[in-house]
């Protein structure tokens, strides 16, 4: 008896592995097909205008709520923390730091993986279920390109001015709450900023836009198009390419900013 | 002519189709009948090379497709339209944006010509005045017109048709079944069309392949299905309409 059911859990868990060594080879392929398509960019301008527009301009407001959200509290606890070492006036370096290093560009990350790639998912789920995808096929329009292409070119594009965006606005926020909460000159707190930045602090938050605008698109877009079974397989196709975009973005700001800080 | 020769597939461990075979010829009308589930969309999608068989192999005028790259396929495709059992509409998109959208995308012909072969396709699908409207806000039957025009855009020898009366009420799926019998009949167009409708069968196929259990057990001209004595047969012709 326990041996049958050791051999039986070992079986599941073989073909379970087999089916995401297969997943991987399909997204790896996936993944490559929208690369190679981008000289069909010309081709597809407006594709990539609309989606420049959804994923840059229209995520504007959902960055600048996270951005300022992080920027804020940062000043108000970092503060608290360095008022009690009595080095409040290192409190612009250390929100800098922090907000263009990691927390700017990992917010945005994280709040683009529930916008835009939910928007993805759930667009291309619709139209997978729909068979819309095939038809695109069926008369010889190449879905890849057509589709995921154009996203992932404006996503690389608008990740970028996004995390400035982000950046920005979050130490701009840190600096007013510095000001009338903490009680420290404007001039003091920038004067901590900007002589201190290095090149390698914007390198790391820079770098990580199109990291994460590759690793959005493409998941999402991926579980869009491996979408089935109904309205039902569209929400799980979803939900999954959220959750494992965001892992993903969290994984990989985590080894860029390792990567980049040791060798840079 | 389509040809599928020995082809199996399966989906994981199950076998969906067991090494079949099927041939279609030009200017005619063949259904696939069978009761749902049982595998007859599929076959439409590998005679287009959209799934591959796990073995066997798929023919279109000759030409071995089985094994063919997606790119290498899309003129193949072009030989054929094909009718989607919910249409597959471009929902964002117009009627004549829906009809002229695959001429945009894969063909370089001047505006004029393709403004000329949508407003044809309009014209043969009944549908002036509503060109600008969007899918959603016309009937089925007119849904399912638009999606013939669009398979017709590129001139292709052969529609195929993935349940073309499923869900249309008797008198537009009265007006589809003519309109598949008109394309043959004035145009030469060879059609495939997947049915659990048997009344659909008898109404306008010259010769009709009965799916059942991953298997055809009948594959002949219609007239010759009241002969056969197997007994899914006999049931299917007692009831009319399979199982949904």
């Amino acid at each position: 008896m326990p041996l049958t059911l050791i051999r039986t859990l070992g079986n599941r868990m073989i073909l379970q592995l087999k089916e995401f060594l297969l997943t991987m080879q399909e997204f790896f392929i996936f993944s490559l097909r929208a690369f190679t398509t981008m000289p069909k960019l010309k081709k597809y301008w407006r594709d990539f205008l609309d989606q420049a527009t959804i994923c840059g301009a229209d995520s504007i407001p959902i960055v600048l709520v996270s951005s300022i959200s992080i920027g804020s509290l940062l000043a108000i606890e970092v503060g608290n923390l360095l008022e009690e070492f009595g080095a409040k006036t290192m409190l612009g370096r250390s929100t800098a730091l922090s907000v263009i290093r990691e927390l700017g560009p990992l917010l945005m990350g994280l709040m683009l993986s529930a916008r835009y790639g939910s928007r993805n998912g759930a667009e291309l789920g619709a139209m997978k279920i729909s068979e819309q995808i095939d038809a695109l096929r069926a008369f010889g329009t190449d879905p890849v390109a057509k589709l995921v292409m154009p996203r992932l070119a404006a996503a690389l594009v608008m990740f970028i001015p996004l995390t400035a965006l982000a950046d920005f606005s979050g130490l701009q926020a840190a600096a007013l709450l510095a000001q009338h909460y903490h009680k420290i000159d404007p001039g003091i707190f920038w004067n901590a900023v900007y002589p201190r930045l290095v090149a390698k602090d914007f390198v790391v938050g820079f770098l990580k836009a199109p990291v994460f605008a590759i690793i959005i698109t493409l998941v999402s877009s991926f579980n869009g198009f491996s979408a089935r079974g109904g309205t039902a397989g569209v929400g799980i196709s979803t939900i999954k390419g959220i959750v494992v975009s965001s892992g993903l973005v969290l994984i990989a700001n985590f080894y860029v900013s390792k990567i980049v800080l040791e060798n840079m | 002519m389509i040809e599928l020769r020995n082809v199996t597939l399966k989906y994981g461990e199950k076998t969906i189709l067991d090494k079949v075979s099927i041939e279609v010829k030009d200017n005619t009308i063949k259904a696939i009948l069978g009761p749902s589930g049982v595998g007859k969309s599929t076959i439409l999608k590998l005679m287009l090379g959209l799934i591959k068989p796990n073995s066997g192999q798929v023919f279109v005028d000759g030409v071995d497709i089985t094994h063919l790259k997606e790119v290498d396929l899309y003129p193949i495709r072009r030989k054929m339209g094909i009718v989607f059992q919910g249409n597959a509409l471009f929902d964002s998109l117009t009627i004549a944006q829906n009809l002229s959208f695959f001429l945009r995308e894969n063909l370089h012909l001047p505006q004029h010509e393709i403004e000329k072969r949508v407003r044809e396709q309009i014209r043969f699908a009944g549908l002036e005045g509503y060109e600008d409207q969007l899918p959603e806000s016309l009937s089925g039957g007119m849904r399912k017109r638009v999606a013939i025009g669009r398979a017709l855009i590129f001139k292709p020898k052969m529609i195929l048709f993935d349940e073309p009366t499923a869900g249309l009420d008797p008198v537009s799926s009265r007006k589809i079944l003519n309109l598949i019998t008109d394309l043959r009949n004035h145009s030469g167009l060879g059609a495939v069309f997947v049915t659990h409708i048997i009344d659909d069968v008898f109404a306008i196929a010259d010769r009709v392949a009965v799916l059942y259990q991953g298997k055809f057990i009948f594959d002949d001209v219609t007239e010759k299905l009241h002969q056969s004595d197997h007994s899914f047969i006999r049931s299917i012709l007692s009831d009319k309409i399979l199982e949904l």
